[in-house]
């Protein structure tokens, strides 16, 4: 009997994994591809004198019908418990004789691929080298394969049901796509109304169409669609679990406004005596009374009392709106509810936030009243906003003759903490030049640029329509300092392709602000288990394959929470993230390979630096408790649904207890003896 | 007083009023010169105790043993700054809870020893940030420098004349307080990873691999130099490779009860001299 | 004449980058020296020290390691991990005395057939010129009973 090479004495495994193998080489030509480098027939001959090998062939292309056919009959006739095709990568054909060999009722998981084409006959150039190569490589999968074992496909049943969490334009475009599709939906916003940021828009570019006129029929359609549940004023606070099966914690904070009674009528918020609270809808430059909702088309359209403007929190007295309500639909003993949630995948679109421009003290942010950032110009330019749509200074409601636009008022500053672009300002303020040159006949509006940054489908001819027909100064430079004199706001800055400094005498000053992520976007990442970038946005699985999911299964990305976008690729990313829990729903069952981690209970020392380790936040830690719910002992333990099958757990631990199946221990010991 | 006065009164406190179970000290040994461990659990027995220059080894292994800690009551030991930090690791490592460790603590050098106030292992934090902060500067082992100047293959020569008398003993994994693994990977037989006969080869790779999993949890309190029956000059192996982690990462292991490991984390811009 | 001296050399290579790197040059022709032997792993992070000390066990004149580049690991993090393992490593390898020649670490993407080609026949050349590793021959050879599983 011909003598393993790894073996000299003899055990019950050696017994198991050599003498009782019986391994189906099959050698493949690929016509001239490997035949003409590598002997083939002299390949099979070597192959079939080493121990464990039942059967040894070499055919013109394995792959084609009878080729796969002939690797069937041969499973079947010499009973193989594992097969080697040495051909071409295993990127090209390892799924074509993987299923051919299930069909032949071999487990999959006992065939691999021996590469002895793009890594051998088509990189060398001497015949006798090669053929010793493919020997060896051949050889090297011959010994992984015996030590193979039968793998099945992990099943992970799923609950079809998504969560989105965040009411913007992504958040609404991804529960429709979903809910369209048929699947349920719960849609979750913070805020008391859908909307997010581009319900506060004025018009949009580059098309000028007025952004409620588009954004507000969407809102409506995703509160009446019966597949979506919406929960309004509400926040996810916890979510376990993984894909296909998360337990997700909503809080539904309490609005004091029944909203199954109250049919939003409004008498309340019109009698409400406190009318002085500064609007958030509104950033501030409009009010709004203690009960309200934030703009009249809110969806849903019942007010929420706000608890620390309220009267009657604050002193006790007043009530007016429970006697104005009809309905009794005013509840202040109500409290914050939780509710529980399965949930089978989740789209994150939590959108972002505007950058505090008062990070600038050399521009005056917060200082002088005419200086707002873009989203506060927006408000000006909304036929909803607090001037009915009519450009009119905050200070003292004139009409400006001139206007500086200061674009990268954050963005691109690593001074101010924002190295990024944040890829819609060179847009916007081309759009705020444009609707303040119809608005205001004669306005002067100047632009002080670093780059105009165009790129996307009609954007450059709208900057160019700015400077075109709507007369924009473009000045290309940085603005050193705004200070007010004479009641005029005096921009200092350089206009750095005349090499010139320049002041001018403004009416008022828009800054471009950056985009930043939601103030507690990290602690949100931490709650749901998904990566973030230093700045706050969350992290995809990878940046151009798997732009749309996050480094947690299950979870997808949508908007600008990943990174700053416009509506556009908000939109797009929303109906991506759709797309992919789709597919996830498209089976009562969800198959992933069973390419896993695996732990030794038995032997894990817990010291969870895997725990640590993983990308995956796919270890838990584990309590082994005795009968009487005492621990005995503390482990990690791996769950399958969210593992993704690095083996980086696999090489930190030193214990080795645990594994990576498909790739164990075992077998890479047996590659590399092999070779 | 003298501190070893001082400490037996101490013991004897924190025995009699039940703050600890059990105290982990020092005891007079076979010669003059050497000491052994001790367990006391009544206050009686700490006239036994002895604290001199000559504790030197890092009891703070005996504290995983199995069960010990299990029933949340407090363990006292004595300990100097390197045992403190082995209690950072374990800790880390989840291992064992600081809150049940009180610590003796004390330091000195060949003559005599003065003690370190503090009673848990965050109260020695200072401490220890100043044993890194002095690390780097510390004067270097004149072996490990002249090493270090050997070729590879005087390098290579001189580890496999010193490899070549171990006889596979394991006293060095016995006496370390961070080889509390329940199977240790040289008696991991499904595959024989390292070769447990003490031909050279095996022996090569168990000191290796032994020194890769110290590396940058090793505090260097010389327990397994000391326990090596053939003297292989094993310090000098784990002073080198805490150089290296504390060079490349900037990490001292047994800084915090809450120090990540240096092997189970990252940064993105960790130095990288040597990929291609 | 005596024939030249053909090194043997192991490599462990990442399934998503490097292999995908060495496929490349495979399709694209380009030819490099034989005395490679790949051994595909999911990921750099799966690259256990130890396989070094196996390969070099096996009789490897050389044993070569590499993967994704730095932030573009399919699996987000794992030669980032994979990194750390290899510093630590490394400086363990010529503490002990085996020549840094001989143990190779790199960034090789699956764009980069060509530079996959290069590596090998660099390496494959620097290797050759240092010659066997006879100073770890011995020790094999010393072994009575190699390993076994």
């Amino acid at each position: 009997m011909p003598q393993c090479p790894m073996h000299r004495s003899i055990s019950s495994f050696i017994l198991k994994d050599c003498i009782m193998a019986k391994i189906g080489v099959f050698i493949c030509h690929c016509g001239e591809n490997i035949g003409a480098k590598v002997d083939c027939t002299k390949l099979a001959a070597t192959m079939g004198e080493h121990p464990g090998v039942a059967i040894a062939v070499d055919y013109k292309y394995f792959c084609s019908d009878p080729g796969q056919e002939s690797v069937k009959r041969a499973i079947r006739e010499n009973n193989l418990t594992g097969v080697v095709v040495a051909a071409c990568s295993p990127r090209m054909h390892e799924a074509t004789f993987r299923k051919a060999c299930a069909e032949a009722g071999l487990n999959p998981y006992m065939c691999e691929i021996a590469n002895i084409r793009e890594q051998c006959s088509w990189v060398h150039n001497d015949p006798v080298m090669a053929t010793e190569k493919a020997a060896d490589i051949t050889r090297s999968m011959v010994e992984k394969v015996k030590r193979n074992n039968n793998l099945q496909p992990i099943e992970v049943p799923v609950t079809r049901r998504a969560l989105v969490i965040g009411g913007g334009i992504a958040g609404i475009q991804a529960a429709l796509d979903i809910a369209n599709a048929g699947q349920e939906v719960v849609l979750v916003e913070r805020e008391p109304t859908l909307g997010g940021h581009m319900a506060q828009l004025s018009e949009t570019f580059p098309t000028l169409d007025c952004s409620q006129c588009i954004m507000t029929p969407r809102m409506v359609e995703a509160a009446q669609h019966p597949k979506i549940r919406l929960l309004t004023y509400a926040e996810v606070v916890g979510v376990d679990g993984y894909i296909g099966n998360f337990h997700v914690k909503v809080k539904m904070k309490a609005r004091y406004v029944d909203t199954e009674s109250c049919t939003g009528c409004g008498d309340c918020i019109t009698k409400c005596p406190n009318k002085k609270i500064s609007s958030e809808f509104d950033c501030g430059l409009g009010k709004r009374p203690a009960i309200y909702t934030p703009f009249a088309q809110s969806v849903p359209n019942k007010p929420i009392i706000d608890k620390a403007n309220c009267t009657y929190f604050k002193n006790g007295k007043c009530k007016v709106c429970v006697k104005v309500c009809q309905l009794n639909s005013i509840n202040f003993e109500m409290q914050d509810e939780f509710i529980d949630l399965e949930i089978g995948a989740i789209v994150v679109a939590t959108g972002f936030q505007v950058q505090d421009n008062s990070v600038y003290g050399e521009y005056g942010y917060g200082k002088y009243k005419d200086i707002i950032n873009g989203l506060q110009f927006e408000r000006l330019a909304s036929a909803s906003g607090p001037t009915s749509g009519k450009i009119l200074r905050p200070s003292d409601g004139k009409e400006p003759e001139t206007i500086v636009f200061i674009q990268c008022a954050g963005s691109r500053d690593p001074s101010k903490g924002v190295r990024y672009c944040s890829k819609i300002c060179c847009m916007y303020t081309a759009k705020h030049a444009m609707l303040y040159a119809h608005k205001v006949h004669g306005g002067k509006s100047n632009i002080f640029y670093m780059d105009i940054r165009a790129a996307g489908k009609g954007y450059d001819e709208f900057t160019r329509r700015a400077i075109e027909d709507d007369e924009a100064s473009y000045l290309r430079g940085r603005v050193s300092k705004v200070w007010e004199e004479n009641g005029k706001l005096m921009v200092r800055g350089v206009d750095t392709l005349l090499g010139k400094p320049v002041v001018i005498a403004a009416d008022m000053v828009v800054l471009a602000t950056a985009m930043v992520s939601q103030p507690d976007a990290k602690d949100f990442a931490k709650t749901i288990g998904i990566g973030y970038d230093e700045y706050g946005f969350f992290n995809e699985a990878h940046l151009k394959l798997r732009p749309v999911e996050s480094s947690t299964a299950g979870i997808f990305l949508a908007g600008a929470c990943q990174s700053p976008k416009d509506i556009p690729d908000s939109v797009a990313q929303a109906s991506a993230s759709a797309s992919k829990i789709l597919a996830l729903f498209s089976k009562e069952k969800l198959e992933r390979e069973p390419v896993v981690a695996t732990n030794n209970e038995a032997t894990c020392a817990g010291c969870w630096g895997c725990v640590l380790a993983c990308p995956y936040n796919a270890i838990d830690k584990k309590d082994i408790l005795d009968r009487s719910g005492k621990v005995i002992k503390r482990v990690a333990s791996v769950n399958p649904g969210l593992c993704q099958g690095c083996g980086t757990c696999v090489s930190f631990c030193r214990s080795n207890s645990l594994d990576l199946a498909g790739f164990t221990e075992k077998q890479i010991f047996a590659e590399v003896m092999g070779l | 007083m003298s501190i070893q006065e001082q400490y037996k009164k101490r013991v004897r406190e924190i025995l009699s009023s039940g703050a600890v179970k059990m105290v982990i000290g020092y005891q007079a040994g076979t010669t003059a010169d050497r000491r052994r461990p001790l367990f006391i659990r009544t206050p009686e027995e700490a006239e036994k105790l002895v604290l001199d220059s000559a504790c030197i080894a890092n009891l703070s292994g005996y504290l995983v043993t199995e069960g010990l800690l299990s029933d949340e009551k407090s363990v006292g030991i004595f300990l100097r700054p390197d045992g403190i930090r082995s209690i950072n690791i374990l800790a880390a490592e989840a291992q064992l809870n600081p809150e049940q460790v009180v610590i003796l603590g004390f330091d000195g050098n060949e003559k005599e020893v003065t003690a370190l106030q503090g009673e848990k292992a965050k109260d020695f934090t200072a401490i220890i940030a100043s044993i890194k902060e002095h690390a780097p500067s510390a004067p270097r082992n004149p072996q490990l420098e002249q090493i270090e100047k050997m070729s590879p293959k005087e390098r290579f020569e001189f580890w496999q004349a010193e490899f070549s008398r171990c006889i596979k003993c394991y006293a060095c994994r016995q006496a370390c307080p961070m080889c509390y693994c329940r199977r240790c990977i040289v008696d991991s037989n499904q595959p024989q990873w390292v070769n447990t006969s003490s031909h050279t080869l095996g022996n090569l790779e168990w000191n290796v691999v032994r020194a890769f999993h110290l590396s940058g949890r090793c505090v260097g309190c010389g327990n397994c130099d000391r326990a090596c029956p053939v003297n292989i000059p094993l310090r000098l192996i784990n002073a080198k490779m805490a150089g290296e982690v504390l060079g490349a990462f900037d990490h001292f292991a047994g800084m915090s009860e809450t120090q990540e490991p240096v092997l189970a984390s990252f940064k993105k811009d960790d130095s990288e001299t040597f990929i291609l | 004449m005596s024939e030249p001296f053909e090194p043997k050399i192991v490599a462990f290579v990442c399934t998503y980058c490097t292999y995908a790197g060495a496929d490349l040059a495979g399709t694209s022709r380009l030819k490099y020296a034989p005395n490679v032997r790949i051994v595909r792993l999911p990921c750099t992070g799966r690259i256990s020290p130890m396989f070094i000390l196996k390969a070099l066990q096996k009789g490897a004149d050389g044993v070569l390691v590499s993967g994704c580049h730095p932030g573009d690991c399919h699996f987000t993090h794992g030669n980032y991990h994979a990194r750390r393992r290899w510093t630590v490593f490394r400086a363990l390898l010529e503490f002990t005395g085996i020549p840094l020649e001989r143990v190779k670490f790199s960034w090789i993407s699956a764009a980069e057939g060509g530079k996959f080609a290069d590596f090998m026949n660099s390496v494959t050349e620097d290797i050759r010129k240092l010659g066997p590793f006879d100073q770890y021959q011995r020790l094999i050879n010393e072994t009575e009973a190699p390993a076994t599983l």
